[in-house]
């Protein structure tokens, strides 16, 4: 058998994508020869799962059973704002498991959402096994620079689960800049604009030769290609309305149709100055007429319908900058991340942000998994590498009395690193100190991202006061939290419970994994 | 991967905890920013853990990670300028040794929430804690509610009993709906 090989797999909320060195860098397609594919997993009667965008194109046929953008819910608490959104929009159910989980209900049963995740990189492992005729068993996987310890853990489990030992998680920005600078010996700084289907991501670079350095990152998890899209569907319920005083919004089908709609015309507009919008049969009117939808949308009107979207990005950008204590002049280039990043709308808007035109011979749908290839192959000891030096996009907090949380590693921190803080026993005889991690640009305990309570005990019974207790945070290489205590005189261990964490457990993983792994993946017979 | 260099891991990872963040990043007492970003530059060059991630020996891989654990951490205080400075009078103080590591103050807070008044009620709460993690959602309420007659005003508990009272809707829900 041929030597085992590691990809690079870029886990999207819309789209996924998957890549490999073997001599050169290389995406790899599927049978029909598409780079692209849909993160949408489609449940079959009888146990087999279709993953990709054949289970998009087909989502209307049976939308209950058919998952898509579980990116925008992996790794979050069943009351979160994200999880209530979802809930609202999207055809599949979403339940609430234990320890304020989320499971989603297909058939007749409830899967955990990196469960929808790991049938995703599932696919995309057989893609690259069956391409390149090897066995698969390593991968970076990416995520988006502002994904938190949750968001992140959680990635990491659907990747377990799919079988996959994950070699790192790296930020998508970071890959995109190495799949851009690698071996080219640059010295510069960089710009990465990373426009999602789900989420928006800014990340400021400095490349030294074989040493990469992010100096600062930003974003929006809430503003993506989907945001967009959703402004023409807006524009398509207002004028069928004025049209026909029928109210499409009424019918998730109807808005399902008006979606696709919406996005084709989208794209159309990425080349074109007008696009027509015509979806047949949307729905039939009080006398049982069958009615057409039929609009026509300008390039200008949807930039006007859009415009304050671009600048929400440019906002964030700001901050970025600020962070990184550089101005747009300082930037010598800028590479351009996304699907999104195709509408004109947004290449003007960067262009005229920066002052200078984004690079135009990089695919945005590629480059995150391309970057993510390459840093898998250096991981694997073929290569020198480069050295990706990243930083933590949130600040790390615990949480004090009357509901403060205070610092512990700001944002921007590069990592990996550590940082300790010292309690001290507030009762004689106390054996155990409960301490509550969180993540977020809050300093309200309520408004972060609680990332679990962690409790440790076996100390030495002493009288109040008597007893320090060093508090260990640690941020490793793939941005995830570890935290630890110990007696700081006798340097002591203390055991570690974890409270509170929407996580899964080992065995759980275990449990799940081969599960996941027996999953039969269908192959479309027509592409 | 020579040997010396083995070697030369090993005895940093050993004293490491004796070193200022100057010699941590191989630089003399008033390096510039600029000097301060080439040491981080060059010494995660040497030092970054994924250029070790297929080493066989994983003690090897745990002191290298230590090592540049210290590098970024002597890279973070030293290039903010009134953190630099502050670090710089400590470690030139009679108190040197203790600060050699930028270490949080220590908090006044107290270290423990007090979840119960009684020792009872704690005792049933920790207990009502174990079973719902093990998913036993019965018995986790059943604990809840003693805990509650020792303590009746208790809020941690009265808002755990209506939390374990959720999920036990909820598993009730999805359980008749996979018999279906």
């Amino acid at each position: 058998m041929s030597e085992a090989v590691a990809i690079g797999i870029d886990l999207g909320t819309s789209n996924s994508c998957v890549s490999a060195v073997t001599d050169a860098p290389e995406v790899i397609p599927n049978e029909w020869g598409e780079t692209v594919h849909a993160s949408v997993v489609r449940f079959l009667e009888g146990g087999a799962v279709l993953v990709g965008n054949e289970a998009k194109r087909r989502m209307a046929d049976d939308p209950r059973n058919t998952v898509s953008s579980a990116k925008r819910i992996i790794g979050r608490y069943f009351f979160s704002e994200e999880v209530k959104r979802a809930r609202e929009r999207m055809p599949y159910e979403i339940k609430e498991g234990p320890n304020h989980g989320v499971r989603i209900q297909v058939r007749d049963e409830l899967l955990t959402v990196p469960e929808i995740s790991a049938l995703v990189l599932k696919e995309m492992k057989e893609l690259a096994a069956t391409h390149l005729s090897r066995e698969v068993t390593h991968a970076v996987i990416t995520c988006p620079a502002y994904f938190n310890d949750n968001q992140r853990q959680a990635t990491r489990d659907a990747a377990r689960l799919a079988g996959l030992q994950v070699l790192r998680i790296i930020n998508e920005p970071t890959a995109a800049a190495l799949a851009y600078g690698y071996g080219k010996g640059l010295s510069q700084k960089v710009a990465v604009y990373d426009l999602g289907g789900g989420t928006f991501d800014i990340s400021i670079l400095e490349l030294g030769d074989d040493v990469f350095e992010v100096l600062s990152t930003a974003g929006d998890t809430y503003l993506g290609g989907d945001d967009f899209d959703a402004r023409i569907v807006d524009f398509l319920v207002r004028s069928f309305h004025e049209r026909t005083g029928l109210d499409l919004r009424q019918n998730k089908w109807c808005l399902h149709r008006l979606k696709e709609a919406a996005e084709r015309a989208k794209i159309d507009l990425s080349d074109r100055e007008v696009a027509d919008v015509v979806v047949e049969q949307i729905c039939k009117d009080p006398s049982g007429k069958v009615l057409d939808l039929r609009v026509q949308l300008s390039r200008g009107d949807f930039a006007k319908m859009v415009h304050d979207l671009a600048q929400r990005t440019f906002k964030v950008c700001d901050e970025a900058l600020q962070s990184a204590r550089l101005t747009a002049q300082d930037i010598d280039a800028v590479v351009l991340v996304g699907g999104s990043t195709r509408m004109p709308i947004i290449r003007e808007g960067v262009a005229h942000y920066f002052g200078r035109e984004p690079l135009g011979d990089i695919d945005p749908d590629h480059v995150v998994a391309v970057g993510a290839a390459i840093h898998a192959n250096s991981l694997m000891g073929k290569e020198g590498g480069t050295v990706l030096l990243d930083v933590t996009p949130l600040p790390l907090r615990v949480a004090t009395v009357g509901g403060f949380a205070e610092v512990v590693l700001d944002k921007n921190t590069p990592v990996p690193i550590e940082r300790s803080k010292i309690f001290t026993t507030s009762r004689d005889g106390q054996e155990k100190v409960r301490i509550e991690v969180l993540q977020g640009e809050s300093s309200q305990a309520k408004e972060c991202e609680s990332l679990g309570s962690f409790e440790f005990s076996g100390f030495r019974k002493a009288g109040r006061g008597e007893v320090e207790i060093e508090v260990v945070f640690e941020i490793d290489n793939n941005g995830i939290v570890n935290v630890t205590a110990r007696d700081r005189e006798t340097g002591q261990q203390a055991n570690t419970t974890l409270h509170l964490s929407s996580g899964l457990s080992p065995q759980e993983i275990e449990e799940k994994a081969s599960r996941i792994q027996g999953v039969r993946l269908a192959r479309s017979e027509a592409g | 991967m020579d040997a010396a260099f083995v070697v030369e891991v090993e005895t940093l990872a050993a004293i490491l905890d004796q070193l200022d963040y100057f010699q941590v990043l191989k630089l003399e007492p008033g390096a510039t920013p600029k000097e301060i970003k080439t040491a981080y530059h060059r010494e995660s060059r040497v030092f970054h853990p994924d250029r070790f991630l297929g080493h066989q020996d994983p003690e090897f891989r745990v002191r290298v990670l230590a090592i540049h654990k210290r590098i970024t951490e002597a890279y973070t205080v030293l290039r903010d300028e009134p953190s630099r400075r502050q670090y710089e009078e400590r470690i030139s103080g009679p108190e040197r040794e203790r600060y050699l590591r930028w270490t949080m103050e220590e908090t006044e807070a107290p270290a423990e929430e007090e979840i119960g008044t009684t020792e009872k009620g704690r005792k049933l709460y920790g207990a009502a804690l174990v079973e719902l993690e093990a998913g036993r959602l019965d018995a986790a309420e059943r604990n809840l509610k003693m805990a509650l007659l020792f303590e009746p005003q208790n809020p941690h508990y009265a808002r755990k009993v209506e939390e374990v009272a959720r999920l036990r809707k909820a598993s009730l829900q999805a359980g008749s709906l996979s018999s279906t």
